[in-house]
């Protein structure tokens, strides 16, 4: 509801806080960065290019959620929580590299207790696997100053010194080996062995999803397209999956070679990340889309996506103690809209009015949350069954009158005191009329009303069932 | 013979079914109205499965019939939602609140295919009631409506013409109903265990 602007605002007076960003330990300090980490280094000797190493980070985000972008060929991840869960670090390793062969990438691994240590381990490519801090330098001692990726005459000065292991590098006195190559290169070192803690900024996987398949040849079978699209609404559950969203439509396209794209927008009951609900719901919608052509190429598009819980599932079926009707319900309305139109389904909603036409509303289906989701029943307390009718008729029926008294199919005799219902002056819909219960030669009772302004008409408003 | 206690314990056996005994029956659900009750098999409306309500006209009194018995429904603590498909006019709201339904458990279907519309919203699972309109169902859709019921234990009932008596059908229990002066005559024409009566009862 929007507030009056005659009605004056409530405004907090305290600023709202909001974290500041920290910067370097105490930000490190603040991640968690100081407890024992472990860190893979992943590195591509054949190089990759932006969209592979995010493809590969993303499927790295399984292993962790800390995965860390170098680019142009490295990856990172902090690996220390999840060790148990992959049987320690060979098996976290292997599957590492099943993920890589996935994406037809050579990929080369180490792991150190700091991220610039794996990394170098990774580039020089010795897969050590360090896991205490205390064997740290003596395996980076004999690797050559090529993996800091220093600049060119950096390393060849001090290649001049007779250094070119980054154990000697580590073996210079730090003053002056500062004031010769610069403090950014005595950074490097204090990174590379964890004197100093490296902040890494985590990969953020995009929002946006869009794939797009070209076919191998022009298809005008729904089956066959539902089946091209299938690995699409995989690929759309694996997405979603991944970042724990869900999504509430989706719009396929269907690529023709002459006339406009054909689109079809797929609109879900609640947000889901379920590839075979995808696949179900695509297929009602494609079966009722006329194909102007031949369609060579499809595409699967989501412009937003929304953050979901994953649901656990439920012991109890609906119906039962707690069972949530969340599944079976969303379905139900998918299904109805698919094959039906947007507007198949809906809920009734009862609004406090004394005219008719004013107490009801359509709203949307009821709610899907099961048995916690009560609200209060609204108390017409004065309203007595019988004397309201249980369907309505919109707009009312006029009745023919002859002499005053209302005919349907043989006359209507009134059976009960009028009830006069005079409202809605002030938003212009008034109406005033006289109410009454009428039973016709049948034995059906309805509601009908006289019209209390000339001409004094007699309309039927209801049928009480 | 009935006295032997050794052949009553034999007829008690799961696997034998008698046709006219009421103890074999499921509870079913209360409709409100005793005199209805007594006449039901299992003593109130099954609570899955089909059941046909026969009407000369519309507006007879058969929702003022099942409305107690929906109300209950839709207050249980683990109620499911009670879906109207196809309903001729539009359900008044004011009076399903005064008759003590829920209606944020209440959904009305509409569409062009009030039978696929039944049958999908039986076999759901979804819902405890499902009321359902439709004009001329054949008798094998009857028994795909029954199977969807059973199958969403879901209590669905179809609302036809009078003349429909004449068919067949597979639902578990078919009422035939007109109205009278105050109230309306139950005719029962089929029901599993029970035999074919016909009473007046007061609405």
């Amino acid at each position: 509801m929007r507030p009056r602007p005659s009605r004056s605002l409530i405004v907090p007076a305290a600023p709202v806080l909001r974290p500041l960003p920290l910067r370097g330990v105490a930000a490190a300090v603040a991640a968690g960065a100081t407890a024992a980490e472990l860190w893979v280094g992943v590195h591509l000797p054949g190089g990759a290019d932006g969209a592979q190493l995010a493809a590969l980070a993303e499927r790295a985000q399984r292993f962790t959620p800390r995965v860390s972008l170098e680019p142009p060929d490295g990856l990172l991840l902090e690996v220390r929580g999840s060790l148990h869960l992959f049987a320690g670090i060979t098996g976290l390793r292997a599957a590492l590299l099943g993920e890589c062969r996935g994406l037809q990438l050579q990929a080369m691994l180490a792991c150190a207790p700091t991220p610039l240590a794996a990394l170098c381990g990774a580039r020089a490519g010795r897969p050590f696997e360090i896991l205490e801090s205390a064997q740290l330098i003596g395996q980076l001692a004999p690797l050559p100053l090529t993996v800091l990726r220093w600049p060119e005459d950096t390393v060849a000065r001090l290649g001049r010194l007779g250094v070119r292991t980054v154990g000697a590098a580590l073996r210079l006195p730090r003053a002056g080996f500062a004031r010769r190559f610069g403090p950014a290169a005595l950074a490097t070192l204090d990174r590379l062995t964890g004197r100093t803690p490296e902040v890494r900024a985590a990969f953020a996987p995009g929002v946006r999803f869009r794939r797009r398949r070209e076919l191998d040849c022009e298809l005008t079978s729904h089956a066959r397209l539902l089946a091209a699209l299938t690995p699409l609404c995989a690929e759309l559950g694996a997405f979603l999956s991944a970042r724990q969203c869900g999504v509430t439509e989706f719009e396929c396209r269907l690529v023709h070679r002459q006339h406009p794209a054909t689109g079809c927008l797929v609109r879900l009951a609640a947000p889901s990340a379920d590839a075979q609900r995808f696949t179900a719901l695509l297929g009602e919608h494609l079966a009722a889309l006329p194909l102007p052509e031949a369609v060579r190429a499809c595409e699967l598009r989501v412009a937003r996506v929304v953050a979901q819980q994953p649901q656990a599932a439920c012991l109890w079926q609906p119906g039962e103690h707690g069972g949530s009707l969340a599944r079976e319900a969303c379905g139900l309305i998918e299904r109805l809209r698919a094959r039906l139109g947007p507007a198949a389904i809906h809920g009734l909603t009862f609004l406090e009015d004394h005219r008719p036409e004013h107490a009801w509303s359509l709203g949307p289906p009821p709610a899907t949350l099961g048995s916690q989701a009560r609200s209060r029943v609204p108390g017409p307390a004065a309203l007595a069954p019988e004397h309201r009718p249980l369907w309505l008729l919109a707009p009312p029926q006029p009745l023919a009158a002859p002499h005053g008294w209302p005919r349907r199919r043989g006359p209507l005799r009134l059976v009960s005191e009028p009830e006069r219902i005079e409202s809605g002056w002030w938003d212009g819909a008034e109406i005033a009329r006289d109410y009454y219960t009428a039973v016709d030669a049948h034995g059906v009772r309805l509601w009908v009303f006289r019209e209390r302004s000339a001409p004094h008409g007699w309309f039927l408003h209801g049928v009480f069932g | 013979m009935a006295g032997d206690p050794n052949i009553a314990r034999l007829l008690e056996h799961p696997a034998i079914w008698r046709g006219r005994s009421a103890a074999a029956q499921p509870p079913g659900l209360p409709s409100g109205f005793a005199a209805l009750d007594e006449h039901l098999p299992g003593r109130g409306w099954p609570r899955s499965g089909l059941i046909e309500i026969l009407i000369a006209r519309f507006g007879s009194g058969e929702l003022r019939l099942l409305l107690p018995a929906l109300a209950a429904l839709t207050r249980a603590a683990t109620a499911r939602w009670c879906v109207w498909v196809a309903p001729p006019l539009l359900p008044f709201a004011p009076a399903l609140v005064a008759g003590g339904i829920m209606l944020e458990r209440v959904a009305v279907v509409g569409g062009a295919r009030p039978l696929w519309a039944f049958e999908q919203t039986l076999r759901s699972g979804a819902c405890d009631a499902v009321l359902a309109w439709a004009r001329q169902p054949r008798a094998r859709d009857t028994r795909r409506l029954q199977l969807a019921a059973e199958q969403g234990r879901t209590l669905g009932v179809l609302f036809r013409p009078r003349r429909a008596a004449r068919e067949a059908s597979s639902a578990v229990l078919r009422l035939g109903l007109e109205p009278q002066a105050s109230g309306v005559r139950i005719t029962l024409l089929k029901a599993r265990g029970a035999p074919r009566t016909a009473f007046c009862l007061e609405l």
